[in-house]
């Protein structure tokens, strides 16, 4: 592609190079930053399961949850009926792809722990990324404000009018 | 205007396949989120002892699976995709250097007859 940043001068570029640059990074940014959420909401779904298996399986002080076995078992969304933990030993893990392995409360943290851990480095990764595309948007609109203001875009005006 | 019909007839041929391309890239890109996926359930696998128990997902049940058996599976699975992934990225090596032709010869036909202009204008 001749868009590679740095080894184009911006300023030798025409007002419609520069319009369809502009709307190139626009919707790149954007399918990045829709990334950037999915990735969050997958990290806050991990964290819900770490938080599941501590206050919930293991059972806490704090929340009142330890030693104590009444659940309610989610059937839908909303309706619920009346269980009861037999086993907090053992959980079941969903590891993707149709996978599900038994493991101990311990190792089930661990697991999701290690899934945020994973995220959490390309979450980092994806906002350099971001912070780079939103300075070359900056950038490309600068120059196309100037360019406006200045003789090429009379030209373009003349031209059209 | 023969030569705007020409021009016409290969845009529209280089739309075709820009689009077919993008379908490609859209398989490319589904297949390696499935690749990934596949290579965290391999590397489960890998950390597990061989006691652990494996269920696998059939419709609405859950059946247990031996450890070897489900790493095979995952392994077959990572095969498939792999091959897959590189036959689409040959088939869109291809349309590339296809859709390359097409707008090489668009500005082809486009310059000649721009010269054509330009000469019967000065004659």
């Amino acid at each position: 592609m001749e868009l590679s940043p740095g080894s184009v001068n911006l300023a030798s570029l025409s007002l419609p190079q520069l319009r369809s640059l502009q709307t190139r990074l626009t919707s790149e940014l954007e399918h990045l930053t829709t990334s950037h959420a999915k990735l969050r909401a997958a990290q806050a779904k991990f964290r819900d399961c770490v938080r599941s298996i501590n206050d919930g399986v293991t059972g806490s002080e704090s929340k009142g949850t330890t030693g104590r076995d009444e659940i309610l078992v989610p059937l839908t969304s909303s309706l619920y009926v009346k269980g009861r933990l037999t086993d907090r030993e053992k959980v079941l893990v969903d590891v993707g792809t149709g996978f599900y392995v038994e493991k101990t409360p311990e190792k089930a943290i661990a697991f999701y722990d290690d899934k945020v851990k994973g995220l959490d480095e390309n979450l980092v990764e994806l906002e350099k990324i971001v912070q780079a595309k939103n300075s070359q948007l900056r950038v490309v609109e600068e120059v196309l404000r100037q360019k406006m203001l200045s003789g090429e875009g009379a030209d373009a005006g003349a031209q059209s009018a | 205007m023969d030569a705007q019909k020409k021009i016409q007839a290969i845009s529209d041929e280089f739309q075709q396949l820009q689009t077919e391309l993008e379908g490609l890239v859209d398989a490319r890109q589904k297949l390696e989120s499935q690749q990934q996926e596949n290579q965290g359930v391999q590397s489960e696998f890998a950390q597990l002892d061989d006691e652990s128990n494996i269920y696998k997902m059939v419709g609405p049940v859950l059946l247990k699976q031996d450890k070897t058996e489900a790493t095979m599976a995952v392994n077959g699975r990572l095969e498939f995709i792999e091959k897959e992934i590189k036959r689409i990225e040959k088939e869109i090596e291809e349309k590339q250097d296809k859709s390359e032709e097409k707008r090489s010869e668009m500005l082809q036909i486009q310059s000649q007859a721009q010269q054509q202009q330009a000469a019967a204008a000065s004659a």
